[in-house]
């Protein structure tokens, strides 16, 4: 008889919950059109106070993320007077307390002409400030954590604590927000055609992280990885007075969520040289780019075990970056010393 | 009517959610950093609590003993859902600012804590007075708390400027340390003018805790 008495209560509780989700599917088809109002109202205000200028917005879908966790929503290219002021892309991503959706907006010289925020759902009073129009990051100018981006060239840095003024004690959430800016403005330059994709011509040359050789040029073979994922996409060899005295290579594989692009520079003893990381696409990764990263892994001995942890210290709050970017950098000098020793560059 | 108003004034001063029975206290910490955010919390809760206690109330005869808490909190849900959505079509700005603690409304303690100590056992009047009362109670406390923390804090009441602009925002007040300050400041007025209604009525037991309370209530009946 106990189990006929839990199948009735089963019964009355699903009675309660059906009587429930029947009352809340009413209250939800009577609101959810004025929500979707409200949301277009918000990003039409949005846009506008991105480009104050335009006159209007044409839906456009020429802007493509290249992380699969950054979402463009949608992407509208500004229209001024006289043709497009540049481009507004609706675009959330991963933060501390959920997805965070912004609005950014690109003009075609390739400044940041502002950055709004829609939606975020951080810890009130700490991430939350974001969104907040009476927080300041500098209480003497008045400009709020995403008012900082305004006016922003895309060639400046974009190192939250260093380039960026952080939230107090919410890092997390000014790291995301700031990668999200980032990436709408790498994908929107693109698109643009403001060439800035290429953060600067002398942190890709070679020579930076060959130090002491006085010509560098494009290897006639290309170093190759027997680790798999890794593409060595440039190698090049540094001489002196006429003798090869160090080889470079540029290398790309998969990090934690999005790509990293690292430049190694490796001498015929097997010394890592220096070392740049160009490019990192991972939600969390832009710690990584800041020099004293990179710097650690100059002197180290090629051969030897590279371990976040052990000889390399993580760059803050990005652990799993900071590895997949050890493994590349040990990977990419490993097969330089391979190229080196093998003869022919 | 004397009755229902009894267990209507009740919830204000003598058995504050907050300040007696001390339950429900992250969300007054948390939101009360602008009285916007203290009203819109507090007519939130009142709204979500009355309708509660009533459907639970109506249906108190139907509920079985051992499945009381599910239920319970499929109408709090429900109704929370309902509250959260209402405000993000009508209020969509106070929607923004108070954030998760609308969806939260389900899992404060004050509406489980009467829809379970109260509203299941008493009658539907009853329980809609103890509803209105309790979330009175929270809502002028709310108020209270956050009136004192906007004006120091960030010198603005309902986003008005009061003070003068030499007055330098105290920040400590918008941080958590200063809503615990405010709060027991507030708790200690409260109390002590507590202290002095009950002094009038001397036959009255303690009720200190909300778990007594249905005995207390039928003893006001009588």
């Amino acid at each position: 008889m106990k189990r006929w008495q839990m199948i009735k209560l089963g019964l009355i509780l699903a009675m309660y919950t059906i009587v429930g989700c029947v009352g809340l599917a009413f209250v939800y088809n009577s609101t959810s059109k004025t929500i979707a109002q409200r949301q277009e109202a918000d990003l039409q205000a949005g846009l506008r106070e991105v480009f104050p200028k335009a006159t209007g917005f044409t839906p456009t879908d020429t802007v493509k993320s290249t992380n699969p966790t950054i979402v463009f929503d949608a992407a509208y290219t500004a229209n001024g007077p006289s043709g497009s002021l540049g481009i507004a892309v609706k675009v959330h991503g991963p933060s501390y307390g959920g997805p965070t959706t912004l609005i950014v907006g690109v003009s075609i010289d390739g400044t940041i002409t502002g950055v709004k925020v829609l939606e975020n759902k951080d810890t009130p009073g700490l991430g939350a400030n974001a969104a907040s129009p009476t927080y300041y990051v500098d209480k003497a100018s008045k400009t709020t954590f995403p008012g900082q981006f305004a006016g922003k060239k895309l060639t400046d840095g974009f190192v939250v604590k260093k380039d960026v003024i952080a939230i107090t004690s919410a890092t997390i959430t000014s790291r995301s927000i700031t990668n999200l800016v980032q990436a709408v403005g790498k994908a929107a330059s693109e698109v643009l055609g403001t060439g800035i994709s290429s953060p600067s011509p002398s942190s890709q040359d070679p020579s930076a992280v060959l130090p002491s050789v006085d010509t560098v040029r494009t290897s006639s073979k290309p170093a190759t990885s027997s680790v798999p994922g890794i593409s060595i996409l440039e190698t090049s060899v540094g001489t002196k007075a006429g003798t090869i005295v160090g080889a470079s290579a540029k290398a790309k594989a998969k990090n934690y969520d999005g790509e990293v692009t690292v430049l190694v520079g490796v001498s015929t003893d097997g010394t890592i040289l220096g070392v740049q990381i160009l490019e990192c696409t991972d939600s969390q990764g832009s710690p990584i780019l800041a020099p004293e990263f990179a710097q650690q892994f100059a002197g180290k001995k090629a051969g030897a075990p590279l371990e976040v942890g052990t000889n390399i210290d993580a760059a803050s709050g990005t652990t799993s970056s900071s590895r997949g970017a050890t493994a590349l950098v040990k990977a990419t000098a490993d097969a330089l010393v391979k190229a080196l020793a093998g003869g022919g560059l | 009517m004397k009755r229902l108003f009894g267990v209507f004034v009740n919830g204000l001063i003598i058995e504050n959610p907050l300040f007696i029975i001390m339950i429900g206290l992250c969300s007054a910490m948390a939101v009360t950093t602008t009285v916007a955010n203290g009203i819109g919390m507090g007519v939130a809760l009142t709204f979500v609590l009355v309708m509660s206690e009533l459907i639970i109330s109506l249906f108190r005869n139907l509920i079985p003993e051992s499945i009381r808490m599910p239920i319970f909190l499929i109408v709090i849900a429900a109704f929370t859902t309902i509250m959260d959505l209402e405000m993000k079509a009508y209020f969509p700005v106070l929607s923004k600012s108070m954030g998760v603690f609308i969806p939260l409304v389900v899992v404060n303690c004050i509406v489980m804590g009467r829809v379970e100590a109260f509203s299941s056992k008493q009658p539907v009047l009853d329980a809609v007075f103890d509803g209105l009362g309790m979330g009175i109670g929270y809502t002028w406390v709310l108020i209270a708390i956050s009136v004192v923390r906007e004006l120091l804090g960030n010198g603005t009441l309902l986003g008005r400027q009061i003070m003068p602009s030499s007055f330098a925002p105290m920040i400590f007040f918008i941080l958590p340390p200063g809503g615990f300050l405010v709060f027991a400041l507030w708790m200690a007025a409260s109390n002590d003018l507590r202290r002095r209604l009950l002094a009038g009525r001397k036959p009255e037991p303690t009720q200190d805790s909300c778990c007594t309370l249905p005995d207390n209530s039928s003893a006001e009946k009588a």
